[in-house]
């Protein structure tokens, strides 16, 4: 690029246009790998779980949820020090303050729903999960992301109240999957 | 009467890093550099033109062991790139 060139008007409102575009696209393929690094984490945890409790018949095996934070956290923090380069935009950042509300909703009333007050914490996380997908959407002006956050969040509260046991973990196995396919939109829609 | 545009936004790669800064909450240098293919040494001379002008700060430190440069657009900044785009909108809807 050189730095003496003379721009006509119209050279210069398409490279401030082509310069915003690329800098937003980059921000937010940027964003995509750690939709896709909890999307496989909560695919995993899920089915790990389901397959101990399904075959122990103990449900005490619902304890390595909280691994999941354990290694999801330091993994984001180290794709970040590799990122170290790339910066935040009004969407990554209010992207990235949606999902960590959610984390902290989730930690929060498993931890009280084990210890304090028992409730129907998979009804819970799976709306509130549901949500921040939807959320995701609006902000990166995406229907299929949307669509997808709605019918996790109501089908997930549905399935939550008509099937019990092990069985309902099936239900974050499948917003563990959404959320890889959230990350994959995003990479192909910011190309 | 056309404003005048402001002759030190009117270059071509000042005006991609404003483009970039505009839309960051900041970036640094590595980063600009990737952005807009400039060498080091002629982006080095363009930010310090838009850091004279008060458009943009400049922030060095280090990240770790390795030493980071940070560049922010000011309020000025802003001001100036907005008025800048203003101005070119005028120009474009006139010679139409």
């Amino acid at each position: 690029m050189e730095q003496n060139k003379e721009l006509t008007a119209s050279e210069s409102l398409a490279l401030i246009s082509e310069t915003l575009n690329n800098s937003r696209k980059d921000i937010l393929r940027g964003s995509a790998k750690y939709f896709m690094l909890w999307g496989a984490l909560l695919t995993a945890t899920s089915l790990v779980i389901y397959l101990l409790w399904h075959l122990t018949g103990k449900p005490q095996w619902n304890f390595l949820w909280f691994a999941m934070p354990a290694i999801g956290y330091p993994l984001a923090a180290l794709m970040g020090k590799y990122n170290k380069a790339m910066p935040q935009n009004e969407v990554s950042k209010m992207l990235s303050g949606v999902w960590r509300v959610f984390g902290a909703f989730a930690i929060t009333l498993s931890a009280i729903a084990i210890f304090l007050v028992p409730m129907h914490v998979t009804l819970i996380i799976v709306i509130i999960m549901g949500l921040a997908e939807c959320m995701s959407g609006v902000l990166l002006k995406n229907w299929p992301i949307i669509i997808c956050g709605f019918l996790l969040g109501v089908g997930g509260a549905v399935f939550a109240m008509l099937v019990k046991g092990d069985a309902q973990l099936l239900i974050f196995t499948l917003g563990g999957a959404l959320l890889l396919v959230t990350g994959s939109i995003m990479k192909l829609q910011y190309k | 009467m056309f404003p005048k545009l402001d002759p030190l936004l009117h270059s071509e790669l000042r005006l991609a890093v404003m483009s970039i800064l505009a839309g960051v909450d900041e970036a640094d240098f590595t980063y600009l550099k990737k952005q807009t293919g400039a060498t080091s040494g002629n982006l080095s001379v363009q930010i310090d033109k838009l850091t004279a002008a008060g458009y943009i700060t400049v922030e060095k430190g280090f990240k770790g062991k390795m030493p980071r440069t940070t560049c922010r657009i000011t309020p000025a900044g802003q001001e100036a790139f907005k008025q800048y785009v203003e101005a070119l909108k005028e120009y474009l809807s006139a010679s139409k």
